[in-house]
C-alpha cells in the first residue's frame, strides 16, 4: 500500500511544480487552490507514514502512532474543508451571490479538529492489514459526509447559473470522493482515502486550474484592460466632438470647426477596426483625415495622392496605411522639421497585383537601419508579439498582410535616389469579399 | 417659388441650433417651421405642421426616428424625410431605404453636403412636376432647357451654350433656374451628371475614367471629388454598395 501513497505524492508534487511556476491572476480561487495543493501534499506524506506505522504496531511506540494518526486525519479534515471552500468560491464567482455557508463550515471544522485530537484512537489488527478504528474514526467520515452534502447542495441550488464545464467538474470530483469514501467504509483495510483526495485535486487541476487556462485568463484580462484604456465609447467621443464643432462654427471659428470635422472623420473611420478587410477607398479616406490633420499641425508638410480610381473597391487589410505614413512622418520627416513631401500612390502591377507605395523626402535610413528593418520584416514570424515599441506599427502591418493575404504579399522598403525612403505594399487585387 | 417648410428632429439642442443657424435655409428656399426632441413630439409636429421636409435623427428618445417615419409615412406621403444619423450601420440604411426616405446623411453634418441634398430634393420635385404635367401644350422654356441638359450632359454645357441654343439672355436663363427649380444652373447640371454617372456605374462595367468622361468630366479626379461630395462615397464604393 505504501507504494500507492508514494506514487500519488510524486504525481501531485509534479502538478504542484507546474502550477506554482505558471503565471496567474491573484484571485481568491487560485489562492485557495494553491493552499489546497500544499495541504494535500502534506496530507499524502502523513498518509504514507501512517500506512507504515499502523502496520508495524509492534515496533512503533503507541504514542507516536497516535500522534501521526491524529495529524493525518486532522489534515484530511482540513483538506476536505478546503475543497468545500474552493467550490464555494467557484459558485460565488459564477452566481455573484455571497457565500453564506462559510460560518457553519468553519464551526464544523473547529469541532471536527477538536474531536480529532481528543477522541481515543484504537487499532484493529487483521490478516490483510491493520487500520485505525473506534469513535475517533467518526471524525473523518463525518467531515467527508458533511462537506460533500454542503457542496452538493450548493451545486443543486445554483445549477442554472453555473457554467456547464464547471458544473461537470464539481460533479465529477464530488462523485469520486463519494465512491472512494463508501469503498473505504466497506473495506477498512484498503486505505484509499489518499487516492480519492488526489483524484479530486487532479480533476480541478486538469480542467479549471491548468497553467494554459490560467495564462489565457491573464492575457485576456490584460487585453481587455488595454482595450478599456484606449476605447472610450466611440459614439460618445464623436458625438461630443461634433457638438463642440457646431459650437465653434456658431462662434464663427470656421477653421476649428473644420479641423474638428476631420478629427471626427478619423475617429469614425478608425472605429471600424473590427473589420479585418476594408476597401482601398475606406483606407484612403481614413488616411486623408489623418494627413490633413497632420498637415494643419505642420504647414510645411505636403501630402499628395495618386491612386487609380478603378482600384477603389480593392479589398485591403484594415488600417495598414496609416501606420506606414505615420512612420514616414516620425522617422523621416520629423528630422527635417516636418518639411517635405509624402506621396501615396496605388497602382496595378503588370501581373495584376495591387501595389501601394508611400514615398517620402525625409532623412532616410540611418546607417545599418535599413538592414535591421529588412531583417525584421523578413523574419516577421519569429518576432514576439509586442504591445508597444518603435517598430510595432510596421511589424503589425507586415504580420496582418501575411496572415490575411498570403506569404507572397507584404511590406518592403527601398531607399530613394534623391533621399528619403519608399514603402512598398504588395497586395492581391480582388474586389470581392471572400 | 414657394418656400419649403422644414421640421428638425434631434434630441440634442446643439445639433438643432447648428442646423438652424449654420445652414442658409433662406438661400436654399426653405424655412424651419418647427423642432422636435423625441419620437412622440416628432409624430405630433408632423401631424400638426405637415412639413415638406423632415430632418430626422434616428437615435432619439421614446421612439426611434425610423419608427416615426414608418408610422407617419401613410399620413404624409409627400413629406421628404432626410435621415441624419451617427450610425453608419448598414442595417439602418437598408431599413431606411425601405421607408422611401429622400436621403441618408451621416453625422457630423457637413452643411455644404446638406445643401446638395436639399438641392437634389428640389430637382427631384421639379422632375416630378414635369412628369405629372398633363398639359404638353404648356411648354415652358425651363422644360426645354432641362431636357436639353439631360440629353447633352456629357458635352460641354454652359450658360452661354444654352443662350446660343435657345436664343435667350444667359442672365435670364440663370434666373429661370432660380425661380422655377430653386437651384442655380450649375447645381442642376451637376445633379443631372451625377444621376447619369450613377446609372452608368450600376448598369455598365465601364471604368471610372470612362464613366467620368461620359458624365461630362474630362478629369476623373474632379469627377471623383464632385461625386464624393454629392453622394458621400466614392464612385467605386457606390458601385460596390449597390451591386451587392
Amino acid at each position: 500500500m505504501l507504494r500507492m501513497e508514494i506514487a500519488l505524492f510524486l504525481v501531485l508534487a509534479f502538478v504542484a511544480f507546474f502550477y506554482f511556476s505558471a503565471e496567474k491572476e491573484h484571485a481568491a480561487l487560485h489562492r485557495t487552490f494553491s493552499l489546497l495543493l500544499v495541504c494535500v501534499l502534506v496530507h499524502l506524506g502523513l498518509d504514507g507514514i501512517t500506512v507504515y506505522t499502523v502496520n508495524n504496531l509492534n515496533t512503533v511506540p503507541k504514542l507516536l502512532n497516535d500522534a501521526v494518526h491524529r495529524l493525518f486525519l486532522g489534515s484530511m479534515v482540513f483538506v476536505i474543508y478546503l475543497f468545500y471552500q474552493y467550490i464555494a468560491i467557484l459558485v460565488e464567482e459564477e452566481t455573484g451571490k455571497p457565500r453564506r455557508l462559510d460560518i457553519p463550515a468553519k464551526i464544523f471544522l473547529a469541532i471536527a479538529e477538536l474531536c480529532n485530537f481528543l477522541l481515543p484512537v484504537s487499532y484493529t489488527v487483521t490478516e490483510k492489514g491493520n487500520y485505525s478504528s473506534g469513535y475517533f474514526m467518526l471524525v473523518p467520515y463525518g467531515a467527508v459526509i458533511f462537506y460533500l452534502i454542503l457542496c452538493a447542495g450548493l451545486l443543486l441550488i445554483n445549477r442554472r447559473q453555473i457554467d456547464k464545464k464547471k458544473k461537470s467538474v464539481i460533479g465529477i470530483a464530488l462523485t469520486i470522493e463519494f465512491i472512494v469514501c463508501i469503498l473505504q467504509g466497506l473495506n477498512h483495510t484498503w486505505l484509499i482515502s489518499g487516492m480519492g483526495i488526489t483524484l479530486m485535486t487532479l480533476a480541478f487541476y486538469l480542467t479549471l486550474e491548468n497553467p494554459e487556462t490560467l495564462r489565457s485568463e491573464l492575457t485576456e484580462q490584460k487585453i481587455s484592460m488595454l482595450y478599456l484604456k484606449s476605447q472610450v465609447n466611440p459614439h460618445f467621443l464623436y458625438n461630443t466632438i461634433d457638438t463642440i464643432r457646431i459650437q465653434a462654427q456658431l462662434n464663427k471659428d470656421v477653421k476649428v470647426a473644420e479641423l474638428l470635422m476631420r478629427l471626427v472623420d478619423f475617429f469614425r473611420l478608425s472605429v471600424k477596426i473590427d473589420r479585418p478587410i476594408v476597401t482601398l477607398d475606406d483606407e484612403i479616406e481614413l488616411l486623408e483625415a489623418y494627413t490633413e490633420l497632420m498637415c494643419y499641425r505642420y504647414p510645411d508638410l505636403n501630402v499628395s495622392y495618386d491612386t487609380d480610381p478603378d482600384l477603389g473597391g480593392a479589398q485591403v487589410p484594415n488600417f495598414i496605411l496609416q501606420p506606414i505614413v505615420e512612420n514616414s512622418l516620425i522617422h523621416g520627416l520629423k528630422n527635417k522639421g516636418y518639411r517635405g513631401d509624402v506621396t501615396i500612390s496605388a497602382k496595378k502591377t503588370e501581373n495584376d497585383k495591387l501595389e501601394i507605395s508611400v514615398s517620402d523626402t525625409g532623412s532616410g535610413f540611418d546607417e545599418g537601419k535599413k538592414a535591421e528593418i529588412d531583417e525584421m520584416l523578413r523574419g516577421y514570424a519569429k518576432q514576439p508579439p509586442k504591445l508597444s515599441g518603435n517598430s510595432i506599427g510596421i511589424l503589425n502591418v507586415q504580420k496582418r498582410i501575411k496572415l490575411l493575404c498570403g506569404r507572397e504579399y507584404g511590406l518592403s522598403y527601398t531607399e530613394n535616389e534623391t533621399g528619403g525612403v519608399t514603402a512598398h505594399i504588395l497586395l492581391p487585387l480582388k474586389e470581392e469579399i471572400e | 417659388m414657394k418656400k419649403l417648410r422644414v421640421l428638425l428632429v434631434d434630441d440634442e439642442v446643439m445639433i438643432r441650433e447648428g442646423f438652424k443657424r449654420l445652414f442658409d435655409w433662406e438661400a436654399h428656399g426653405c424655412e424651419v417651421i418647427g423642432e422636435a426632441a423625441d419620437g412622440m413630439e416628432a409624430l405630433a409636429k408632423l401631424d400638426a405642421l405637415n412639413p415638406d421636409i423632415a430632418v430626422m435623427d434616428i437615435n432619439i428618445p421614446i421612439m426611434n426616428g425610423l419608427k416615426v417615419i414608418q408610422m407617419s409615412r401613410l399620413k404624409h406621403p409627400d413629406t421628404a424625410f432626410i435621415i441624419v444619423s451617427g450610425y453608419d450601420d448598414f442595417s439602418y440604411c437598408r431599413e431606411a431605404l425601405r421607408l422611401q426616405i429622400t436621403d441618408y446623411i451621416l453625422k457630423p453634418v457637413n452643411y455644404e453636403e446638406f445643401g446638395i441634398c436639399i438641392d437634389n430634393l428640389k430637382i427631384a420635385l421639379f422632375q416630378r412636376e414635369i412628369s405629372e404635367n398633363e398639359n404638353p401644350e404648356e411648354e415652358r422654356a425651363i422644360y426645354g432647357i432641362t431636357r436639353f441638359i439631360q440629353e447633352h450632359s456629357a458635352e460641354d454645357i454652359s450658360l452661354s451654350v444654352l443662350s446660343d441654343e435657345f436664343h435667350l439672355n444667359p442672365q435670364y436663363i440663370s434666373q429661370l433656374f432660380k425661380n422655377e427649380i430653386g437651384v442655380n444652373f450649375l447645381t442642376y447640371l451637376t445633379s443631372i451628371r451625377m444621376e447619369q454617372a450613377k446609372k452608368l456605374l450600376l448598369t455598365t462595367s465601364l471604368s471610372i475614367t470612362e464613366i467620368s468622361e461620359r458624365s461630362g468630366y474630362k478629369d476623373y479626379r474632379v469627377f471623383t471629388k464632385v461625386f464624393k461630395k454629392s453622394e458621400g462615397i466614392t464612385p467605386s464604393q457606390y458601385r460596390r454598395d449597390f451591386l451587392q
